[in-house]
């Protein structure tokens, strides 16, 4: 091998390993854990304290908030599991009864706390092609 | 009609495999029948898909609910600019939207280049025939937008969710497309040199063009799509790296790659494998974006569903785009051989390469950030995501690292830049950036990272201005006109060169805009009426709340007051709307007072109308506004650079110079005053309108106008203020009496003097002079300018140059010259 092509292939690789080392060093740090509800409700304990994205549906008529603030109370569910959450701010325009839900945040004993500007209501609209005889509803 | 669509559809599948396939034979063998034969079905699939885009459109617009595509996006209650937006609303439609728009950028690109580059022409069809194959294939089998219902027949539709029906779901989708279907057009231009072994640098000057121009459409789709999630959807910031978003960002990056280094392919003859494959990666990154939002493999906010075939279809064509593509460079490495090496690293060549690495680097990291989730259950089981505080930590630097790049690299030279040559370049921009950076620090402004940003942007800015002033004042000093002028003659001298310059001091205010962001705050709280809230500057006093109806939705609407600093700045009116129908997903209407210090952002999160409390959230995002303020001098910059070459010339030749500058001044001036004078529209707070309770009341309600004088005439039906209110009263009251409308509109004439209380002149008589006027002038103007610029242009004969008598060739020689007399400029 020429000496330029081994001194370009040796410079890649010491960038890109010290490139890779500060990705991983940072992504531990940053990372979150994506859940369904049912996965993380068969074994709670495990997952307290974990950094986690919890996907689920909200349960009807569990939405409440307290008079004059922003804090609410609410389940969520999946396959019939349900994990009770709470959340203090503004929350999007989707979220109530029924909607497909995104919470980051942590587990602990008294639930799941939701971090600020943690809930994320799925778009109404699902950018897919209807499946024959499927109605456009979420599975409850 | 659903079944004329579908054969159209698989009809242009079947003439578009023939184009390609005639296409391959004529260019092998040689075959100008075979060519002009490919070309023509080509044409044919265009015209084949433009068809078949009318036929949806139309049925959306009479609605024809046996298709399932529009009995879902569209009902009878949808306004017609909706209906005809819902085309690209869902997957199988933004498919066929896909293709007609490669069909037409294809034809018009074939259509031009049919002499200019014989040889590339028949691969270019057959590579742009072989992508609409895979798209049409993909509607046949799977998502074919004509489909119809099988045992039912509704006769309504669904709808478009109205979080959806806004201005930007009408130009955000059409801007990106055409940004991700043009650059198909470059790759396939690429895929024909190489396989025609013409690896001349022709094949990207002829697509350089295209390549700006789908880059141009990026980024207005990216900037739109920014101000869509800012004005409407109410969390207060406008990019989240979500994976949709990082989709449309990917091609972007390296597109703008491939801009900078085929500058070094064409003065040095360097980078020529580096530029095919970059062209390559972003033709596969705009395919693997439409893979990303369509196949379910990354999770979103906007909502996919999971679709394993076509992911699977997808990955199939990507798989084989790859192959193929980096197979036919790896077969013509010996073509693709440098002409020069890198001189030194203090050059311009080395600071495009630099600029390469980190966007190619940002490519692959957003890229590699975005598909973690997708790979981390692959390899380990468990679906790890990362949010936006990650991607905002890593961008910050690599952006900085871009925007003092963007600096450097004009100011170097060619091959080798001087100690001297850096003082010189150097001095002033160091200088501002260093000022900068000293006053930063003085104001108490963190260093990293909007601090930094100040200074550098000051470091760019004063090199752009430096490269204005001094290649103006050499003009002025060589030809002896004023600098004015000369600085209108850059332009047309090298309009790529300093339309650059533009867009990258659109570029610096981007990044003051973005450095704002670092000072961003905001409050969330509870507020009974009276009450006030203090985010300095601003002081916002909570009024009340007011709930409404204007017959399609009720408004709850909350009064607030704005004070800065003792002076009031009048009232904001954020509101919750509940759509009929959709009572359960109202939809936020933000509140927004832009200025170029700061924005004042009001969201009424929650409230409760008994006790009238109301959550509010107020933001403030200074220098906000300067990131869209930047992104339309980038566009005024590619305007420019794109110009063609006649534009100036005929400007410039044929009108004496000063007027040339002269005219340009008040053309911009004038725009300026145009602008203006669109007076700021205040949203106003939304009183108790009469709805029409006829179609006659409805009509009266749009030709007259309301006469208050501060809505700017207004249709009574449009204006909300009391004079509007007082005038559907009276028409209401006219209507229930039983008059007819000429009566009304008589009695309304007669009332308010004259006919200037109708929206449009009565159309009898002398008033129809009125209407024909406007258009008579025009029409008259436009004439005489086409005449008048015809006999000019025609008018002396200049003889063009003599061809330099020719020299036996010499490549060596021939390639030595040609770098030496680029490097005089």
């Amino acid at each position: 091998m020429s000496k330029k092509a081994v001194r370009v292939l040796l410079s890649t690789f010491v960038i890109g390993g010290a490139l890779t080392m500060l990705l991983y060093t940072t992504v531990s740090e940053g990372a979150q854990y994506y859940k369904h509800v049912d996965e993380v409700s068969s074994n709670p304990q495990a997952w307290y304290g974990k950094k986690l994205q919890l996907h689920g549906y909200v349960v009807d008529k569990s939405i409440k908030r307290r008079p004059d603030s922003l804090d609410y109370q609410f389940d969520i569910q999946n396959n019939g599991k349900v994990i009770k959450a709470s959340y203090t701010g503004v929350v999007p325009d989707t979220f109530k009864d029924g909607s497909e839900v995104v919470l980051k945040g942590h587990l602990d004993a008294s639930g799941f706390a939701v971090e600020p500007d943690g809930v994320l209501a799925k778009c109404p609209s699902k950018y897919v092609a209807d499946k024959p005889g499927q109605a456009s509803q979420p599975t409850q | 009609m659903a079944n004329l669509g579908t054969f159209t559809i698989l009809a242009a599948f079947v003439i578009a495999s023939g184009a390609f396939a005639a296409s391959i034979a004529g260019a092998r063998r040689g075959q100008r029948s075979l060519i002009e034969g490919g070309i023509g079905l080509f044409h044919v699939v265009t015209a084949l898909m433009l068809v078949a885009s009318s036929m949806i459109v139309y049925a959306f617009v009479v609605g024809d609910y046996r298709i399932k595509y529009v009995q879902h996006y569209s009902d009878e209650a949808q306004p017609l600019f909706y209906k005809l937006t819902s085309y690209w609303g869902g997957l199988d439609g933004s498919i066929m939207f896909w293709v007609t728009l490669l069909a037409a950028f294809g034809s018009v690109a074939v259509y031009l280049n049919r002499e200019r580059q014989r040889l590339l022409i028949p691969w270019v069809v057959a590579v742009i025939a072989v992508v609409e194959m895979f798209f049409l294939f993909l509607m046949v089998v799977h998502n074919n937008p004509f489909e119809t219902f099988l045992t039912v027949t509704p006769t309504k539709g669904q709808g478009l969710n109205p979080l959806l029906q806004n201005y930007y779901m009408a130009i955000h989708p059409p801007m990106l497309y055409l940004g991700f279907v043009g650059m198909t057009i470059p790759y396939a231009f690429g895929m024909a040199a190489l396989a025609s072994g013409q690896l001349d640098d022709s094949w990207f000057r002829a697509v350089r063009g295209w390549t700006m121009m789908a880059w141009l459409f990026l980024t207005i789709g990216l900037t739109l799509g920014a101000l869509w999630a800012y004005e409407e959807l109410g969390w207060g910031g406008y990019w989240g790296w979500d994976p949709v978003e990082n989709a449309g960002l990917l091609p972007w990056f390296t597109g703008t790659a491939f801009l900078h280094s085929v500058m070094v392919q064409e003065r040095r003859g360097m980078l020529k494998v580096w530029n095919i494959s970059l062209i390559i990666v972003t033709f596969f990154l705009t395919i693997f974006g439409t893979f990303m939002t369509r196949s379910g493999v990354v999770q979103s906010v906007h909502a996919f569903g999971e679709d394993r075939a076509l992911a699977w279809m997808f990955t199939a064509f990507m798989v084989v785009t790859l192959t193929v593509s980096f197979g036919l460079v790896i077969y013509r490495l010996p073509l693709l051989r440098a002409r020069n090496e890198l001189d030194s690293w203090v050059s311009r060549e080395a600071s495009f390469l630099v600029n390469n690495w980190v966007l190619l680097f940002s490519a692959f990291f957003v890229l590699f950030v975005t598909m973690f989730p997708t790979l981390s259950e692959a390899i380990r089981g468990e679906r790890l995501t990362v949010g936006a505080p990650f991607f905002n930590k890593w961008m910050a630097p690599v952006g900085l690292i871009l925007l003092f790049l963007t600096g450097v690299g004009p100011l170097l030279a060619w091959r080798k830049s001087t100690l001297i040559n850096l003082r010189q370049q150097f001095l002033w921009p160091g200088l501002a950036g260093l000022i900068t950076g000293a006053a930063v620090v003085a104001f108490g402004i963190p260093l990293w990272a909007a601090g930094l940003c100040f200074a550098l942007c000051a470091f760019v800015a004063t090199t752009i201005i430096q490269e204005f002033v001094r290649g103006a004042r050499v003009r002025s000093r060589a030809t002896g006109i004023d600098l004015f002028t000369a600085l209108v003659g850059l332009f047309a001298r090298s309009r790529r060169r300093y339309g650059g310059y533009v867009i990258h001091l659109g570029i610096v205010l981007v990044f003051l805009g973005f450095a704002g962001a670092a000072f961003s705050r905001q409050e969330e709280v509870s507020l009974k009426p009276g009450q006030q809230v203090l985010l300095r500057p601003y002081t916002v006093r909570y009024d009340g709340l007011r709930v409404s109806d204007d017959g399609q939705k009720q408004m709850v609407t909350g009064y607030l007051d704005v004070t800065r600093d003792g002076k009031s700045l009048g009232g904001m009116y954020p509101a919750r709307w509940f759509y009929r129908n959709h009572e359960q997903e109202p939809t936020t209407e933000v509140a927004l007072r832009r200025g170029p210090a700061d924005d004042l952002y009001l969201v009424l999160a929650q409230y409760d109308v008994s006790t009238q409390t109301a959550e509010l959230k107020v933001i403030i995002n200074p220098l906000v506004n300067w990131i869209w303020f930047g992104v339309s001098i980038m566009l005024i910059g590619t305007f420019i650079a794109l110009l063609p070459e006649r534009t100036f010339s005929f400007a410039t030749s044929r009108v004496p110079a000063g007027a040339v500058t002269t005219s340009l001044l008040v053309l911009v001036l004038l725009s300026g005053g145009v602008a203006e004078l669109r007076a700021d529209h205040v949203t106003s707070a939304q009183t108790v309108v009469i709805p029409p309770k006829s179609p006659l009341e409805k009509d009266l309600q749009t030709a007259i106008i309301c006469m208050c004088g501060t809505c700017g005439r207004k249709r009574v039906g449009e204006c909300t203020c009391d004079t509007a209110v007082k005038m559907q009263t009276e028409i209401a009251k006219l209507v229930a009496a039983g008059k007819t409308r000429d009566e009304i509109i008589q009695q309304f004439i007669a009332e308010y003097g004259s006919q200037e209380v109708l929206s449009e002149p009565i159309n009898t008589g002398f008033n129809r002079l009125a209407w024909l006027l406007p258009y008579g002038t025009g029409l008259a103007g436009v004439l005489m300018l086409g005449f008048v610029a015809v006999r000019w242009s025609r008018r002396s004969h200049v003889e063009p140059l003599s061809e330099t008598p020719s020299v036996p060739a010499n490549p060596a020689l021939q390639d030595q010259l040609e770098d030496e007399l680029k490097d005089l400029e």
